[in-house]
């Protein structure tokens, strides 16, 4: 087991090599296209580093299985976890960020943390280095990527971190565009095997099917929990009733027999069992066929769980490399491995225990008829 | 299939499809997928926040990829003098795109094809600025602030340093001369 508070720590460490390394291979990219000076990188780096250590503060409990039952904004956007951060930093860290003997050594505010981590125009130009905490090839990938690989005793999420650090840059923008973050072709392979690293830790661990079935049943468990089933918003009246909602509380509800259908099953360990699921890369012909299943199972199929809806994105990632003669490619194009990764797109499909059998005998039999 | 993401990927290919080059760039998909839901309310529940390179979210790539991954778009990098680009062109009948775009195309189709007549002509860089500019209005829009368009630059100059102040001010004063500005309209 390891909590949140340790992979903090590590996001931290990480964006804080990732920030010296980028500072160092590319002063010229940081001083032309983004007006910094000597100054602006001491402050900003400390604004990264805060920002990396208080990036997560804002989940809910059991994490990312909560995020579908945070509110939703007036224009119909749902709030992310990210929100929830930002608004902790601005009122209860706020005093331990001002009020800290070395915060005058830094001329940024709570609010400049906070604007940094949920994305506002309010943290200027800082925001380069948002792709350090939330990006193709982030700090917090980095961290989670080796710690969950440890902590769940495999193999596939590791890569070769020293390399993919040293080999960062900052990337000249395009005809009038941004300047982003890059890597060095002396590192793409170390870029490369991060990127299989995620599609591997996906694939075996956080898409794996018993996984997927807790998440449906701590979705389950905590909407039934949660007043009129949804978290409260990040305002400042409901932010201290959010906070009271921690992995602890509902454990302790849990093991009051409380959480209806789902809690139950949580406790008893007696999950949904998947009865089916498409290829991992999906044909049209998969998901027609899928449709004609979930069709004819009807009332049989207790949860649906898409790839798509995983906190985890699966698209291809833009990771530009520099060449030594300073030409620009997507990894993509030096990597042929990468380049024929496809996005998952796999459905998992899921039965009560007890329907189970029922439901495979059933599939079984409109997949011989297809 | 009924699924929104499904939905989704049929718009991107919609998108796809309709874009005066006959292709789209990942920034102009991203941003086009923005401004349905900023400008247009389309409710497409993507979460967007601001970068450096303006509104972003990783499910649009996410989408693309099984849009792709699916056969209705292809993808394919094109090297440029300095960089490279994308071009994703539709890669289904119209038929076949509808039936996959299912009610969200049908019901914001019009939406679609107005956020392409708007800004389908600008390149990656105007995309990224008025994105940006877009987002910084309607973030002060929450915040109940009402900005002059000196003001609106002045910030969103702040986040693209690399961009001139008259580019911001030609910009953010074109969209306001359309109506599509909420807390800069009235200054």
């Amino acid at each position: 087991m390891h909590t949140r508070f340790e992979h903090s720590l590590g996001v931290m460490h990480t964006a804080t090599l990732l920030y010296d390394a980028i500072r160092q291979n590319s002063r010229e990219v940081l001083e032309s296209e983004l007006a910094y000076n000597e100054d602006g990188l001491k402050r900003d780096r400390q604004l990264v580093r805060l920002a990396a250590l208080l990036h997560d503060v804002g989940h809910g409990p059991f994490s990312h299985a909560a995020e579908e039952l945070l509110p939703t904004r007036d224009d119909d956007t749902r709030y992310k976890h990210e929100d929830y951060s930002a608004a902790i930093v601005r009122t209860k860290l706020r005093s331990a960020i001002e009020d800290h003997p070395l915060s005058p050594n830094y001329d940024f505010k709570a609010e400049d943390v906070a604007s940094f981590l949920e994305g506002s125009a309010k943290a200027k130009q800082t925001l380069f280095w948002r792709d350090l905490i939330d990006g193709q090839m982030d700090a917090d990938r980095m961290d989670y990527l080796l710690r969950d690989s440890y902590h769940a005793g495999v193999q596939y999420g590791r890569f070769d971190l020293q390399r993919v650090i040293h080999t960062m840059q900052a990337i000249p923008g395009r005809d009038g565009g941004a300047p982003r973050l890059g890597i060095g072709e002396g590192g793409f392979h170390g870029a490369e095997a991060l990127v299989l690293a995620r599609y591997f830790m996906f694939t075996q661990v956080y898409f794996h099917k018993t996984r997927v079935a807790c998440d449906v049943h701590l979705r389950g468990t905590l909407k039934e929990l949660l007043p009129g089933g949804i978290f409260p918003k990040p305002s400042d009246a409901d932010l201290d009733q959010y906070l009271t909602w921690d992995d602890w509380r509902v454990l302790g509800l849990l093991s009051d027999g409380k959480g209806g259908e789902h809690g139950q099953r949580l406790t008893s360990r007696d999950l949904f069992r998947r009865i089916y699921h498409t290829p991992e890369v999906s044909t049209l012909q998969d998901l027609d066929c899928l449709r004609k299943i979930r069709d004819e199972l009807g009332d049989l199929v207790a949860a649906e769980e898409p790839a798509s809806k995983s906190w985890y994105k699966t698209g291809t990632p833009d990771i530009p490399v520099v060449s030594e003669r300073k030409e620009i490619a997507p990894l993509s194009k030096h990597s042929s491995v990468l380049a024929n990764l496809k996005a998952n797109n796999q459905v998992q499909v899921y039965a009560k225990p007890e329907n189970a059998e029922r439901a495979r005998n059933k599939v079984n039999e409109i997949l011989r008829k297809i | 299939m009924s699924s929104v993401w499904n939905e989704r990927i049929g718009l991107i290919a919609y998108l796809a499809e309709r874009s005066p080059t006959g292709w789209m760039g990942r920034t102009a998909l991203m941003k086009y997928c923005y401004f349905l839901q900023a400008l247009r309310r389309v409710p497409l529940g993507y979460s967007f926040s601001l970068y450096s390179y303006g509104p972003f979210d990783a499910a649009v790539l996410s989408d693309l990829g099984i849009a792709e991954a699916l056969g209705l778009v292809r993808e394919d990098v094109v090297a440029y003098q300095v960089g490279y680009g994308y071009q994703i062109r539709a890669a289904v009948s119209d038929k076949e795109l509808r039936q996959f775009g299912g009610e969200l195309l049908l019901k914001h189709q019009r939406d679609a094809d107005w956020v392409i007549g708007e800004f389908g002509n600008l390149n990656a860089a105007d995309l990224e600025l008025e994105s940006t500019i877009v987002y910084t209005d309607r973030e002060a829009y929450r915040s109940n602030e009402s900005l002059s368009i000196a003001e609106l630059a002045r910030r969103v100059s702040d986040v693209k340093p690399h961009f001139t102040k008259e580019q911001v001010i030609g910009h953010a004063e074109s969209l306001r001369s359309k109506h599509l500005l909420q807390a800069t309209r009235n200054r």
